[in-house]
């Protein structure tokens, strides 16, 4: 058209219809498959053995601005609750403290997650050669620092209007000394962001996000729920609500590698990794943290992982991908048995390493003893009549100069620590189907607890380097690890962890734990 | 009691859950220190919101400095890369998180500014085309200069937007990965908002045509973004080091480039040709540039030049980056010259005179705000005279 018949036309067109006109997002997210173009150096700097196909669409096409109105829509909704009503109500001091001491963890833990999901999400952003798909990942990159922020505001206001501030005020320095810290590095820091982008996308998406955000983020809300807690639902619902979108995107990079000659090959072996890496360590601990981390109890974990992690996720999830070629993963089954004993086994091992956390830890009561029993006969024989043992022995009391761990000692059961997912395992007491297993590689031994675990680190051991807390901590005493690794009070001698969160129980000090002279040995050296 | 409570009770309203609740909770506050991540250095005299959310987020060892953690990363990358390292850049610093956006922005306040400005670019839309302004737009203008070049220099957006996936995926600071991550989305959405203003103009003015296609053609073929094209393609792809890309991108090429193009090209011109709809996108443009620069020279001058141990050394190291990547982009201004021919001149505005004027602006301010904080000596005069040659 001639310019100055399209001046003409415009004018007319405004004369018969001078209705309002603007742009909606998804005309201008319609042209976005376009934005880019072809060149030579036009390749991630990521290796991936998979390639993902130039013409890979987004689900949620959204825009920038889009982005930005729909998430300050949530934002708003949910800092109004925080910090109206649930601040007049005195919120924060009306929750079980028990759970306020899981909140620590969960909340904390959770942040590490999201953080490194930033730079994983950024990988992905940089793998995808489709704009579309790059753009689904750039809105995950951005939800990941909404979330990294969000689960920051839970400990900053449990910190500021709760009963128990310290561990909540400095989670992110202390959180370093005690044995749960690099199995969560592992799965939520460098499982994400370090590997084949593909294969960290499904450690990320397929698995982390699909699999155990579901447990992790919505059951957490429960709990949270019943313990009187309503600032974590508050936030951990809106996180949710951003989850939809990162589970679409691991399913579209499924999709875009699924004609891959590689993804026949490798897409099930990945698969399988990334699931027993993550369950590994979130089956344990998410059990432990929901069951032993409070009062109110809102179902046994294992009926809970059973719903959303063999049956949703292992079944209707995967059974999705089927026409792509997923299967299900082969360590699904080994993984189930765990999910009946492992927090059981860890709990004992992380109580019995109290000194070392950022939180106060409790003895099960009689009447929680009577509900791991009816839902996990057995329970008392194994663990309740030692932690019957351990209180009788004055575990809780400062003055006793008992601290469980001897209990282990005594009783010539060696805590090792898996080199793969560096949780802890107690061999020879154990429920779970940990099995000790040692190797030894460039002059060095490694123990690993499971046949998944040491399959990883024999096909590539160079990738599980990692030393554990007892070879870094090997000769040195307990009370000086503590006080380096600022565990202590802002008295400057109350240690932050306790064993106990009774309201008139007697407080720890560094003193009581320096008089009892406990000092790590690595267990590997023994052998 | 029983203590498994289902059908949803809930602990703070259920009378019989509470009163369990309330009976162990301590009378008092264990903890007197009720202020998180009291144990850090605040930019400020106090510790602000935005450092209490994001500062330590990252948990990275104390070999890398600032880290809190110790020992090393629990799985590395096939063959034994490390996750992060210190070797991901030649900038060396005595603490990666030092770094603060200036306007202390964390997620929720940095969306809660892009969403006004979505509200109020729709309210401006719609009573700019219901009151038909559309119609004094120069022709020519219109249909070559919205059409095809400010479609192209979309493209500059989009690929400078894309430097930044390598930056949030490698850098070793939680602040500085969260400021890439916006200071990246503010460039799609400068991109977005190109496109946005063409698709809005092919509402208003029948035949004016949305598609890219042309746009990308005068991008990947045309010689007047020919020096932009190689010259985002390097930042992009070619370039490794995190803040080489941040560098390169921010610190020369847009301050140069880009800001040639935005302001005293679009922005300063489009009203001499009746046209006030894109000086308020590019206004939106310009607002994310200055934020931008507060972010990346926070970055570069504040810290990394300013480093106690490693300043020098870095400002050296920015010199010679400079020299690498200033040369290249007044070559991509020489090249963009050529776009003066294609539009009718208007005396005193777009003659070589007033374009010569633009120029001396825009090295002046580089010159002043990104030159000279790292003692980096320029002949403005001699750049400004390469780039007229470009003029046709
Ligand atoms: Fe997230
Ligand atoms: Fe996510």
């Amino acid at each position: 058209m001639a310019i100055s018949t399209a001046t003409k036309a415009a004018t007319d067109a405004l004369a018969a219809n001078p209705a309002p006109v603007s742009v909606g997002a998804q005309e201008v997210h319609r042209w976005m498959q376009s934005f880019t173009w072809d060149f030579d150096k036009n390749r991630t700097k990521y290796s991936t053995k998979y390639k993902m196909a130039n013409d890979t669409k987004e689900q949620f096409k959204l825009i920038a601005k889009e982005y930005a109105r729909m998430e300050s829509v949530k934002d708003e909704r949910q800092f109004g609750s925080l910090q109206d009503v649930l601040t007049r109500v005195d919120a924060a001091n009306r929750v079980h403290p028990k759970w306020n001491e899981s909140m620590k963890v969960i909340s904390n833990f959770l942040e590490v997650g999201e953080y490194n999901a930033i730079a994983a999400t950024g990988m992905l952003w940089d793998s995808a050669t489709a704009p579309e798909q790059k753009n689904g990942y750039l809105g995950q990159v951005l939800d990941e620092i909404r979330h990294t922020n969000q689960c920051a505001y839970i400990n900053y206001y449990f910190a500021k209007q709760g009963q128990d501030a310290a561990g909540h005020n400095d989670a992110r320095r202390t959180r370093a000394i005690g044995p749960l810290w690099k199995g969560m590095k592992r799965v939520f820091s460098d499982g994400f962001i370090s590997g084949d982008a593909v294969e960290c996308s499904i450690n990320l998406q397929l698995v982390g996000e699909a699999c155990f955000t579901n447990p992790l983020i919505v059951a957490v809300t429960e709990w949270a729920s019943a313990n009187g807690d309503e600032m974590t639902p508050t936030v951990f619902l809106s996180i949710e609500t951003d989850e939809l979108r990162h589970m679409a995107n691991g399913y579209q990079t499924v999709v875009s590698i699924a004609n891959d000659e590689a993804a026949s090959k490798y897409l099930n072996t990945d698969l399988n990794n990334a699931f027993w890496t993550q369950q590994k360590y979130f089956t344990p601990v998410l059990g432990m943290m929901f069951e032993y981390g409070s009062h109110f109890k809102v179902e046994p974990w294992v009926k809970t992982w059973n719903r959303w992690v063999y049956e949703d996720w292992g079944g209707i999830w995967i059974g999705r991908l089927g026409k792509y070629g997923v299967e299900s993963p082969r360590s699904l089954r080994d993984a189930k048995k765990d999910a009946y004993w492992a927090h059981h086994d860890l709990f004992l091992i992380a109580y019995a390493l109290w000194p070392t956390g950022f939180f106060r830890l409790s003895l099960p009561t009689q009447e929680e003893a009577d509900w791991y029993e009816a839902n996990y006969p057995g329970w008392y024989d194994m663990y309740g009549k030692v932690y019957d043992e351990w209180r009788a022995r004055g575990c809780e009391d400062p003055s006793s100069g008992f601290l469980p761990i001897q209990w282990f000692i005594e009783n010539n059961h060696p805590i090792y620590i898996d080199r793969v997912s560096q949780v802890p395992f107690c061999p020879s007491y154990c429920k779970g189907e940990s099995t000790l297993r040692v190797l030894e590689y460039n002059g060095k031994k490694h123990s690993f607890s499971d046949q998944w675990g040491e399959r990883m680190w024999l096909s590539e051991p160079e990738r599980y380097e990692c030393q554990n807390i007892f070879e870094q901590y090997e000769g040195r005493e307990l009370s000086e690890v503590i006080a380096e690794g600022f565990g202590l009070r802002s008295d400057g001698k109350t240690l932050i962890s306790q064993p106990h969160t009774k309201k008139d129980g007697k407080l720890w000090t560094l003193d009581d734990i320096k008089r009892i002279n406990c000092v790590f040995s690595d267990p590997l050296k023994a052998l | 009691m029983t203590i498994e409570v289902n059908g949803g009770r809930r602990g703070l309203t259920d009378p019989e859950i509470a009163a369990v609740i309330m009976a162990a909770v301590p009378d008092k506050p264990l903890e007197t220190q009720r202020k998180m991540n009291y144990f850090m250095k605040p930019r400020g005299k106090r510790i602000n919101e935005y450092e209490v959310l994001c500062c330590y987020s990252q948990p990275t060892p104390d070999w890398i400095p600032g880290g809190l953690d110790w020992g090393d990363w629990t799985q590395k990358f096939h063959g034994g890369r490390p996750s992060w390292s210190n070797e991901s850049t030649e900038m060396r610093s005595s603490d990666w998180l030092a770094h603060r956006d200036p306007a202390f922005r964390w997620h929720a306040l940095y969306v809660k500014d892009k969403a006004e400005e979505w509200r109020y670019t729709d309210r401006f839309l719609k009573a700019y085309s219901a009151d038909g302004h559309v119609r004094s737009i120069d022709p020519v203008w219109r249909d070559e200069v919205l059409g095809d070049y400010l479609g192209a220099f979309g493209f500059y957006e989009y690929g400078l937007f894309n430097s930044h996936s390598s930056v949030v995926r490698d850098c070793l600071g939680d602040t500085l990965r969260m400021s890439s991550a916006m200071i990246g989305l503010d460039k799609v959405d400068n991109a977005q908002m190109i496109q946005a203003e063409r698709t809005f103009l092919s509402k208003l003015v029948p035949g004016f045509p949305e598609s890219t296609d042309i746009p990308k053609q005068e991008w990947t073929k045309g010689a007047i973004f020919k020096g932009a094209r190689e010259l985002v393609q390097d930042i992009w792809q070619a370039t490794y080091d995190w803040n080489e890309i941040l560098f390169s991108g921010h610190m020369i090429c847009d301050p140069i480039f880009g800001q040639f193009v935005r302001r005293e090209f679009f922005m300063r011109l489009s009203s001499y040709y009746g046209d006030n709809l894109t000086p308020f996108f590019i206004n939106q443009m310009q607002l994310y540039f200055s934020q931008t620069k507060g972010i990346t020279t926070d970055m570069f001058h504040t810290c990394l030049g300013a480093d106690v141990e490693f300043g020098d050394y870095n400002n050296r190291l920015m010199r010679a980056w400079a020299n690498k990547w200033l040369p290249r982009t007044v070559n991509a201004l020489k090249d963009f010259m050529a776009i003066y021919a294609t539009i009718p001149e208007i005396k005193g505005v777009s003659d070589k005179a007033a374009i010569e004027a633009a120029l001396v602006r825009v090295f002046a301010d580089w010159k002043r705000d990104f030159a000279d904080p790292i003692n980096y000596k320029v002949d403005t005069a001699a750049l400004v005279k390469t780039v007229l040659s470009g003029l046709k």
